[in-house]
């Protein structure tokens, strides 16, 4: 198709490109800019004003920003208008025009501009328009993740923000609009969200209606939704598992299934980018933290999404061992491969398959093609660094090494990455040797971090505190240098993490002092691995501050202050004007420590030299040491001054904030040296963080209407209807086993009858149990996942584990969600798990036996703990009979019950047992009518337990149940 | 998961097309992006030794692709997959291809608005949002005639 073009603009551009220079082209263009300006003056017609704005926007995407910012208000103009082609022009000239800078006032400066015509055109009733408006807000208002502003009730014009949001979520959940509009939606939202994360965390309803927009039916949706989906989860991990059944299933279909539509697939390949897109999410979700506890793993996950997991992670590693023709399909494979790859170990792969997966990597190093050896190192750094399974140590490391000179510096630091990755204490000495030898040869970009990793990796393994300081020191000698920038190539961090652990570490003091006077009298010469001519290391700044520091602090356990002193004195006018700054403080030192030292004119009549000094640091040490020096005799006044350095108290390295790649990688347990290190005298406690409990967390989950009939239902029958309304029912059968509870509800399809739908998109959204976080009373687990789209009927398992006494108030909630002919539906119900739902019937010989036992609780527990008493007036279904029948439902064995004429003295004795993992407990319960009250059928419930207090849970759930009618 | 810019370098370093996803960039930085990125890449034009990958910034992979006088350049996250975004490179010169009927960088430097408007329908905000080039070009057809 030949896209219509305008004749005006097409010439403006060829006279352009035709000008000889640049100067002749800068005149053209502020000519042209003056000719629009008059032009705007006139009147004129809309292909005329979107062709001089056209001209404009081009101007600008040139360079020239200057002298055109009266478009902007011709964009805004044209925006108003009715035709499509032209309105567009004017949402990409204001996006051009307006789109100065990053703050967020100019952010907002922004909005107030476009806000009327947006909000105009997201009403209108034309989605094409409707689309451009999204489209705007999408790419407009969207921050990177680490953007340094968000939005919130505080900003003037929040009411706007939180109106476009709104409206922008009323499309995404709209039934009504194109799978198109919806879409563009999604995105906008999720710019939005990042811009006004509160929207989000606080509007706890919107939160299940997003999440099931990653089980549509159309890819594009699906792949739309997933970074507003990981992003919703990142601020609300709880929810993360609900979604987990959805993706598994879908990647299932489409990647062991084969089942996708014609269109999606990319060559021979289905959906690839679907495919890698949720393979990465799935990753992102393994690896995301919430308070530093993983929120997902594998004991999560129910069977049958976990084993769809993992054939997806097979099947596309074998499609990947197939040859397949073309470029296309070939990289499609690849990248889906790569990813699988990745996701691998967190599926609790064996050992024997990382191994394998490792040998195959590896043997991809020796591919020719560039590419290729990138992403098996890459692929082969994600797992033995998530598995802590090294890669091969013969064979690889000296390959890894000789990649450390691939002609491609990303394959070169692929290659370091993955070194670091792969350091055991079997081979950390050698790497590190082979590390430090490659140093000088490395590219400048690289230089930093090999030398953060050297320092990481040494204080990770050293076993051998003065291996670590002397392998420290070398690499503060060799990483002397600095970029043309004047940027050191060793971080500050590496020397000031070698003087805390220095300072915290006692026996390496005298040591330190000894090496560095060594390497300061004799510089390290390199080896250079027989690449060239020796390397004579130069002067290393980092090395004199340490000196500096380490000398001054700790000089005096070594002789010879005399020799230390000018050695630091020679480097002085050979360094910058910070280390000088340092050393000024090293030399007062040094005049306290050795007042009667040959030196000490020296270092006088360097204060008074540098008391003039240019540098406004320096003259200023210099003039107050010198005062202090002076000042009064003997240097009392400098010895007051000059105290010995406190152990540091924050023991973390801050050197792994500096370490680039994989975040998990750093995360890796180890044991850091200075950890080890005792402490002389903390200065301070380590104050107590801060409690940061999110304030928008845990609001109480409402529960829906109604829920109480099916649960007052479960509480005393195993089987039954837990909940229904005209969409949906869920019966339910619970099976005991001890202290194993299974409950299966059937979810039934009630809309299929009456209106002829399905229901689509069924999530168990959360199970939220109430047992608690560090010792629950009961485990919950999601056995079987009911499916997705339910014709008729579906089954959805749950497994409780009574671990100890269930309190009454600890039961979960089940909240699901599903959508029905178009409407979404979430439901939060509660169901019992209860102590009494683990009663089991004894067998008492006889009468005798239960009384004898009930004497015995009374004994050894006392009535207070052993016993509890209450009073009921039961409903007017529980008649005496029934009461009997509800007892030996529960699991009484009914021991005795006294005949039902005549009516009075009544009285029913039940015994059981109550099974928890800790304990089983057992229980007595007597139920007697009470003649003296006036209310007839009054009984008192008398429970007698042999665990203290559980006695009283008993009875006031028989309580519960006797006296609910429903 | 994000794209945070699409360049369409010359090998001369002029850029044909220029889309920042997200407004985490001054104009100053901008510059400095496109020149810096241009160097780089025109100096690892050498497919047979150089991967199609290189972080840049340590904030930014780049994944990269030359076509006949144009490089095809995208700014992505570091944990993003190189290859799947490569290939989506790719995909995106094919519908400009069928788009333009034979692209040429004439056709990008007459048509430079249009661009804008394509990249809206593929990748939006920096995400992927649709992955059926049918659908592309045919969404594309209509948008053309409401004009």
């Amino acid at each position: 198709m030949a896209p219509s073009q305008m004749k005006g603009l097409t010439q403006f551009i060829i006279n352009l490109r035709n000008s000889n220079d640049s100067e002749e082209e800068a005149k053209r263009i502020n000519l042209e800019i003056n000719n629009i300006q008059t032009k705007f003056a006139t009147n004129l017609n809309g292909y005329q004003q979107k062709k001089y704005l056209c001209k404009l926007v081009y101007i600008y995407l040139n360079g020239y920003h200057e002298g055109i910012e009266f478009g902007l208000k011709h964009a805004i103009e044209l925006v108003d208008s009715q035709v499509y082609s032209e309105k567009q022009l004017g949402y990409l000239a204001i996006s051009i025009l307006a789109n100065k800078n990053s703050s967020k006032i100019d952010l907002n400066n922004t909005l107030n501009i476009v806000y009327p015509i947006l909000i105009k055109d997201l009403r209108s009733n034309n989605e094409d328009i409707n689309c451009l408006a999204i489209q705007y807000i999408a790419s407009n208002f969207n921050l990177s993740d680490n953007a340094s502003y968000q939005i919130d009730e505080s900003d003037e014009n929040s009411s706007e923000w939180l109106e476009l949001i709104d409206m922008t979520y009323s499309f995404v959940t709209s039934p009504i609009h194109k799978p198109i509009v919806k879409r563009k939606a999604i995105i906008a939202l999720f710019a939005l969200s990042k811009l006004y994360p509160k929207v989000i965390i606080n509007n706890n309803n919107w939160i299940p209606r997003i999440l099931t927009l990653i089980d549509d039916k159309d890819f594009d949706i699906v792949i739309s939704s997933m970074p507003l989906v990981e992003y919703v989860v990142r601020l609300k991990p709880q929810f993360i598992k609900s979604i987990i059944p959805a993706i598994g299933l879908k990647l299932f279909n489409i990647v062991v299934e084969g089942k996708c539509p014609e269109e999606y697939y990319y060559y021979k390949i289905p959906a690839p980018w679907l495919v890698v897109g949720l393979l990465h999410l799935m990753e992102q979700f393994f690896l995301m933290k919430d308070k530093d506890i993983p929120v997902l793993c594998i004991s999560n996950l129910d069977d049958q999404t976990l084993n769809n997991f993992r054939q997806v992670v097979s099947t596309s590693i074998q499609n990947a061992s197939q040859s397949i023709k073309g470029l296309p399909n070939r990289n499609s494979q690849s990248s889906i491969l790569f990813q699988a790859v990745s996701l691998a170990v967190f599926l609790d792969a064996s050992e024997d398959a990382i191994h394998g997966a490792i040998n195959a990597l590896i043997l991809l190093l020796n591919s020719p093609d560039t590419n290729t050896r990138y992403l098996a190192l890459d692929a082969l750094t994600k797992l033995t660094s998530r598995s802590n399974i090294p890669v091969g140590v013969d064979d690889t490391i000296p390959k890894l090494f000789q990649l450390l000179y691939d002609k491609d510096i990303s394959v070169r630091r692929k290659a370091l990455d993955l070194l670091y990755a792969t350091c055991t204490p079997l081979t950390f000495s050698s790497i590190i040797n082979r590390l430090l030898d490659y140093f000088p040869f490395s590219d400048f970009s690289l230089k930093s971090e090999l030398g953060i990793k050297i320092a990481v990796l040494a204080e990770r393994f050293a076993t051998d505190s003065t291996w670590y300081v002397t392998t420290m020191l070398k690499l503060l000698s060799i990483g002397g240098g600095y970029n043309s920038n004047g940027v050191s190539y060793i971080g500050n961090e590496v020397w000031e993490r070698i003087v805390q652990i220095i300072v915290n570490n006692e026996d390496l003091q005298q040591k330190t002092c000894k090496l560095i006077i060594n390497l300061l009298k004799n510089p390290l010469v390199l080896s250079a691995n027989g690449k060239s001519q020796p390397i004579q290391t130069g002067l290393s700044e980092n090395l004199i501050k340490v000196a500096g520091f380490v000398l001054g602090e700790y000089g005096h356990l070594v002789n010879d202050a005399d020799t230390q002193f000018q050695l630091l004195y020679e480097s002085y006018f050979r360094v910058s004007l910070l280390t000088r700054a340092m050393l000024l403080s090293t030399f007062l030192k040094f005049l306290v420590k050795f007042p009667d030292n040959d030196f000490v004119p020296e270092i006088i009549d360097l204060f008074e030299i540098e008391s003039k000094s240019m540098d406004l640091e320096i003259q200023t040490r210099a003039y107050e040491y010198l005062k202090l020096a002076t000042i009064s005799s003997n240097f009392e006044l400098a010895q007051k001054t000059i105290k010995p350095l406190p152990a540091f108290v924050n023991v973390e390295s801050s050197l792994l904030h500096r370490i680039g790649g994989y975040h998990d990688i750093s995360r890796r347990k180890s044991r850091v040296l200075a950890k080890n290190i005792p402490r002389k005298s903390p200065t301070a406690d380590i104050t107590n963080g801060e409690d940061d409990t999110n304030p928008f967390d845990d609001t109480k989950t409402a529960l829906s209407p109604n829920w109480y009939s099916g649960y007052y239902r479960m509480l005393h029958f195993d089987a039954g209807i837990f909940f229904e309304s005209p969409l949906i029912k869920l019966t339910y059968r619970i099976l005991k086993e001890g202290n194993n509870i299974l409950i299966r509800f059937t979810i039934i399809n009630n809309s299929a009858k009456t209106a002829g739908t399905d229901i689509t998109k069924f999530t168990v959204l959360e199970l939220e149990s109430r047992a608690g976080d560090t010792d629950p009373s009961y485990l919950l687990n999601l056995k079987q996942v009911p499916e997705s789209t339910i014709r008729d009927k579906s089954v959805l398992e749950i497994e409780i584990k009574v671990r100890s006494v269930i309190e009454n108030n600890e039961s979960p909630i089940l909240s699901v969600t599903f959508m029905c002919g178009g409407s979404f539906n979430q439901l939060n119900l509660k169901f019992p798990v209860l102590l009494i739902k683990t009663l089991s019937a004894t067998i008492l010989g006889s009468e005798d036996d239960f009384e004898k036992r009930w004497l015995q609780i009374g004994e050894l527990l006392g009535t207070n703990e052993g016993e509890y008493t209450t009073t009921v007036i039961p409903s007017a279904s529980f008649t005496y009979p029934n009461i009997i029948r509800l007892l030996s439902r529960l699991g009484f064995a009914i021991v005795y019950a006294s005949p039902e004429n005549p009516p009075s003295n009544l009285l029913i004795k039940g015994a059981g047992i109550l099974h928890t993992q800790k304990s089983n407990y057992g229980v007595l319960t007597k139920v007697k009518s009470i003649e003296s009250e006036v209310q007839e059928n009054g009984y008192n419930i008398v429970v007698r337990c042999t665990g203290g207090g559980i006695a009283e849970v008993i009875a006031l759930t028989l309580k519960e149940i006797l006296q609910e009618d429903l | 998961m994000t794209i945070h810019f699409l360049l369409i370098l010359n090998r001369q370093g002029k850029a044909r097309l220029v889309k920042w996803f997200n407004n985490d960039y001054s104009n100053q930085e901008r510059q400095r992006y496109l020149s810096e990125i241009h160097r780089l890449i025109s100096s690892r034009d050498d497919s047979k030794y150089q991967s199609n990958f290189v972080e840049y910034e340590q904030q930014h992979k780049l994944v990269y692709r030359r076509y006949a006088g144009l490089y095809f350049v995208f700014g992505i996250d570091l944990n993003d997959n190189e290859l799947n975004y490569l290939e989506s490179l790719h995909f995106f010169v094919e519908i400009l291809d069928e788009y333009f009927n034979n692209v040429c960088e004439l056709d990008l430097v007459f048509n430079f608005y249009k661009l804008y408007n394509i990249l809206d329908e593929i990748y939006l905000g920096g995400q992927i949002q649709e992955i059926s080039k049918s659908r592309i070009l045919e969404r594309l057809a209509y948008l053309d005639k409401l004009a």
